[in-house]
């Protein structure tokens, strides 16, 4: 069963479209990270799938069912930008009184045990008001994981946060895969993170969904390269473009070879053309990099799935 | 990842209002503003009545006392929806003008923390909010009219102010008061849903709707007609010191076919529109 099925989902503020016939599918048990620029149509997504937007067509069904039913709306947990919590109160009340919203029996056992994933145990006398971004962010988790949910859908929960606020999160995301046994919707900027937990990838553009794939998609997608550093960068670059067809130099100063063979080949072909290789590894195309280079290839916002 | 068998257990209406009231209650509690608009509505009618009769600070001559009667700060007389006297306005009708600033502020502190997400991400209906805001307005005015009563009693007896009364006549017209706190509660509500992105509009509209000014412009019109006790305002001014098991009757079926009315009506918009 898909824990999200999404078909021709459109959204319009006035006259902007957000959402332009948006499909998506989050099978049940996936991380799936959500990916795409600013104002591609990630929150108004999450937004529609929570209920706090109404769509204007298109069909949302989460676990087989509408998403408006009561009965799954009790089953997901939600964190959209920023966790909604009384700034006087401290965690552990607010924790208390979502628990109390949801109607928990073993309301403080629930806090207890979200507080302890997300790390958060020593914090809950806090007042909100006075906990940092990360603490935040993590309190926000805690609440969407409050009734056991089945569908987790968390927004932009990393951005914002310091390396080891990074971390933290990472962590506390892996634990809650493993010991909630959710589905989980995580939109981020941050790909590096997200390639390190994600099971199944979304790209959209444009309100419109231009990809969807398996984490092992994405590995098979993601070619290998060679990267290399010489004394002459510029006539390598030159020597190499004339063989392989795909030859560019990256941030980092090293060129990159795609589509070849092996780096002896290429250490071989230079060195008979009196270019000696400094140092040369071979590397993957990272999420980042494949999905700046699927931005440009579809420019026009072309929906292809 | 292993497999984890789903159940879905269908939430009832009750347990889904009781987890949003355990909610609004423990704010409402929680908060001094609750408290603060207690002793403001305890503080009006002892400010009334302990100021209206004292002299002329220059000339020193004594002024005519807005009430001759303690009651009258509870209701007036007979219901006049003509407004020719202050004496006639300033009764407990105003603790559903402050009231109406109290459930402003309550509702819009929801949007402002952004804690409606919590709300409206969860199994709750939109009808689950209107109802819970709904009885949690109507028990704060209701607990005003208590304070609001209490301090003008403990005016009365301090300024000596007669305390003559038909006591039948006054339990049914507090009651009567204390009735329409619901539908006065359910028209805040509706307002603050519908201007629920404009927190000072949402303030202003209250105070306009809670002075009564319509009811009072269209009596100024058509005269006391009975007619004008459909609405919130007439059927609060129809409770007065001349109050029958009739006035209690009007008063119930006119709050809560209005409290009907705004939930649907407030439901409805919620249903329709993004709520965040």
């Amino acid at each position: 069963m898909n824990a999200i099925e999404i078909k021709n989902l459109t959204k319009n503020y006035g006259k902007k479209q957000a959402l332009r016939g948006l499909s998506m599918t989050v099978p049940e048990g996936a991380i799936y990270g959500f990916i795409g620029e600013n104002g591609s149509g990630k929150s108004t997504t999450e937004k529609l799938i929570c209920g706090l937007l109404t769509p204007g067509g298109g069909s949302i069904k989460l676990f087989g069912r509408d998403y408006t039913d009561p009965d799954v709306r009790a089953k997901i947990g939600v964190l959209i930008e920023a966790p909604g919590c009384y700034a006087n109160y401290s965690v552990w009340n607010n924790m208390m009184l979502q628990a109390a919203n949801l109607g928990l029996k073993h309301g403080e056992k629930e806090v207890a045990r979200a507080l302890k994933t997300v790390r958060m145990e020593g914090a809950a006398s806090n007042k909100f008001k006075n906990c940092s971004l990360g603490m935040k962010q993590r309190i926000g988790i805690a609440m969407a994981l409050l009734g056991d949910p089945a569908l987790l859908i968390l927004d932009e929960p990393i951005n914002g946060l310091d390396v080891d606020g990074m971390r933290i999160m990472r962590e506390v995301l892996v634990d809650i895969t493993r010991n909630y046994h959710c589905t989980v919707l995580i939109s981020s900027h941050i790909l590096g993170e997200l390639e390190k937990i994600a099971t199944h990838y979304g790209i959209v553009r444009g309100g419109r969904m231009i990809r969807e794939m398996t984490a092992a998609e994405l590995e098979a997608d993601c070619r290998t390269y060679v990267a290399l550093q010489t004394g002459e960068m510029r006539r390598t670059k030159a020597l190499l473009a004339c063989k392989y067809t795909r030859v560019e130099e990256d941030e980092a100063g090293y060129i990159r070879v795609y589509d070849a063979a092996a780096p002896e080949e290429i250490v071989t072909h230079l060195y008979e053309n009196g270019i000696l290789v400094r140092e040369i590894k071979t590397d993957k195309v990272s999420l980042e990099e494949y999905y700046i280079d699927l931005m440009k290839k579809k420019g026009d916002g072309q929906h292809e799935i | 990842m292993e497999k984890h068998e789903l159940r879905f257990e269908s939430p009832s209406f009750f347990k889904r209002l009781r987890g949003m009231l355990s909610v609004d209650f423990y704010r409402l509690f929680h908060t001094p503003m609750y408290y603060i608009f207690l002793a403001i509505a305890a503080m009006i009618p002892a400010l009334i009545l302990g100021t209206s009769g004292m002299p002329n600070p220059q000339t020193g001559a004594a002024a005519a006392p807005l009430y001759t009667n303690t009651w009258h700060i509870v209701a007036a007389e007979t219901p006049l929806y003509v407004v020719n006297h202050i004496g006639e306005y300033a009764n407990m009708n105003m603790v559903f003008l402050f009231g109406g600033i109290m459930v402003s502020i309550f509702i819009g502190h929801d949007y402002k923390s952004g804690y409606v997400k919590q709300l409206f991400t969860t199994h709750a209906k939109k009808q689950d909010y209107m109802i819970s805001k709904t009885l949690v307005g109507a028990f704060s005015m209701a607990c005003m009219c208590v304070t609001y009563l209490l301090g003008g009693v403990g005016a009365g007896l301090l300024t000596g102010t007669s305390m003559e009364v038909h006591a039948g006549s006054l339990v049914i017209a507090l009651l009567s008061k204390l009735v329409m706190s619901l539908g006065w509660a359910s028209l805040y509500t509706f307002l603050n849903v519908i201007f629920r992105r404009y927190f000072g509009i949402s303030i202003a509209s209250c105070f306009f709707f809670g002075t009564g000014i319509l009811i009072i412009g269209a009596a100024a019109i058509v005269g006391n007609s009975s007619l004008l006790n459909v609405f919130l305002y007439g059927a609060s001014v129809y409770a007065c010191l001349s109050s029958t098991p009739l006035t209690l009757a009007v008063c119930l079926a006119v709050s809560a076919g209005w409290a009907a009315f705004y939930t649907l009506a407030g439901t409805l918009i919620l249903n329709k529109s993004d709520v965040y």
